[in-house]
């Protein structure tokens, strides 16, 4: 496998942004971690240098880590390179907030509506963040998130008023 | 004067023969449905087709798993019908949730806001299967058996209760309303509130 290519462009980005780890994953795929207040920088640094899609912003809730961790995939059609870029920031409601890449990518305005609605994370500049999204009015009041910590199980008994006779043993469900 | 029930078995035999389908496709069964209408399976010669407006429909095919948003159109649009109309539930979603079981988005039981005539169990029904549960539904209504219109008629109180429960009372208003304060934002954005 020749990974010269890949080599090069993590060099080249890593010597505009001493901030940033890289590695090359395997072919065509190579990775950043970022600290999140320097994250614009860096979506900056790459759109220069010709990643010019943003393919995705997704989220991963590590609760043992009490971290909420950011991916913005990006995709470059010059190179043909899909770069993950990671981010970490507390899990907090509060103290999860990250600035907004909407201007550089106009992209990412829906991409940020959708990880704010299910993980809540607060984009910093994006003011249609309240904008009805996916979930319905009444779900959103109940707070109901892809956060591991939600009881999804009892919200669904709740809300349809389920019979109670569901094992919630993962092993092995009774239905 | 015309005493009408003596005619009545052969408005039903016209019924059965002339069922126009409401153009609502929910979930997966909506891609079971090119076959049926095509070639192939050709639902035409039962005299079926669809028609995109619910005025002039009398059969509902709810194709899969409904959703609370989708469940709020279904219903506005399946007390749009003229009477009589029919319901036929695809597949185990709309039976008891089926693999959605303990999604917080999918309804597990379609029968308790609305009436549900007859329903194909599978997960997805093939369009054989589809295609027997539309026989089942014509035999229904040639002996006078798919009564789901008259059931929504007389026990309006129970299932207005169920679907009141779910999407709180006042629901019809509220989703209407739910865009316009974002969509005057947009007039204001493109310089509409201006002039």
């Amino acid at each position: 496998m020749n990974l010269e290519k890949e080599q090069i462009i993590v060099e080249t980005l890593l010597q505009k942004a001493p901030y940033a780890e890289g590695k090359v994953r395997r072919e065509r795929r190579i990775e950043f971690c970022i600290p999140p207040d320097r994250i614009r920088d860096f979506l900056v640094l790459l759109k220069e240098n010709n990643f010019e899609s943003m393919m995705q912003i997704t989220a991963v809730d590590w609760l043992k880590d009490g971290e909420i961790e950011l991916v913005y995939q990006m995709w470059s059609y010059t190179h043909a390179i899909h770069a993950f870029v990671k981010t970490r920031i507390p899990r907090d409601v509060d103290k999860a907030r990250v600035p907004s890449v909407r201007d550089i990518y106009p992209a990412a305005e829906t991409y940020e509506r959708d990880v704010h609605e299910f993980y809540k994370v607060t984009f910093e500049g994006n003011d249609k963040l309240e904008m009805p999204w996916i979930l319905e009015d009444e779900d959103r009041e109940a707070g109901v998130s892809h956060r591991k910590d939600f009881d999804m199980l009892g919200y669904v008994k709740k809300k349809y008023r389920l019979l109670d006779r569901f094992e919630e043993d993962k092993e092995n469900y009774v239905i | 004067m015309v005493d009408w029930r003596l005619y009545e078995p052969l408005i039903n035999f016209a019924r059965k023969r002339s069922m126009w389908i409401v153009s609502f496709c929910t979930g997966c069964g909506g891609i079971e449905m090119p076959p049926l209408m095509t070639s192939r399976y050709d639902l035409e010669r039962f005299g079926m087709m669809p028609n995109p407006a619910p005025r002039m429909a009398d059969l509902f095919l709810i194709t899969g798993y409904v959703t609370p948003k989708t469940l709020k159109r279904i219903i506005i649009t399946y007390e749009m019908q003229p009477d009589p109309k029919y319901v036929l539930a695809h597949g185990s979603c709309p039976l008891n949730g089926g693999i959605y079981w303990d999604a917080y988005n999918a309804i597990k039981h379609l029968d308790k806001y609305i009436p549900v005539d007859v329903a194909i169990a599978g997960c997805m029904p093939r369009p054989e299967a589809v295609m027997d549960g539309i026989k089942k539904m014509m035999e229904l209504i040639e002996t006078g058996k798919a009564d789901g219109w008259k059931r929504y008629k007389e026990n309006y109180e129970y299932y207005k209760k169920n679907q009141d429960e779910l999407f709180g009372e006042g629901w019809r208003e509220r989703t209407a309303r739910r865009w316009i304060p974002w969509l005057m934002n947009k007039r204001k954005e493109i310089g509409g509130g201006e002039q």
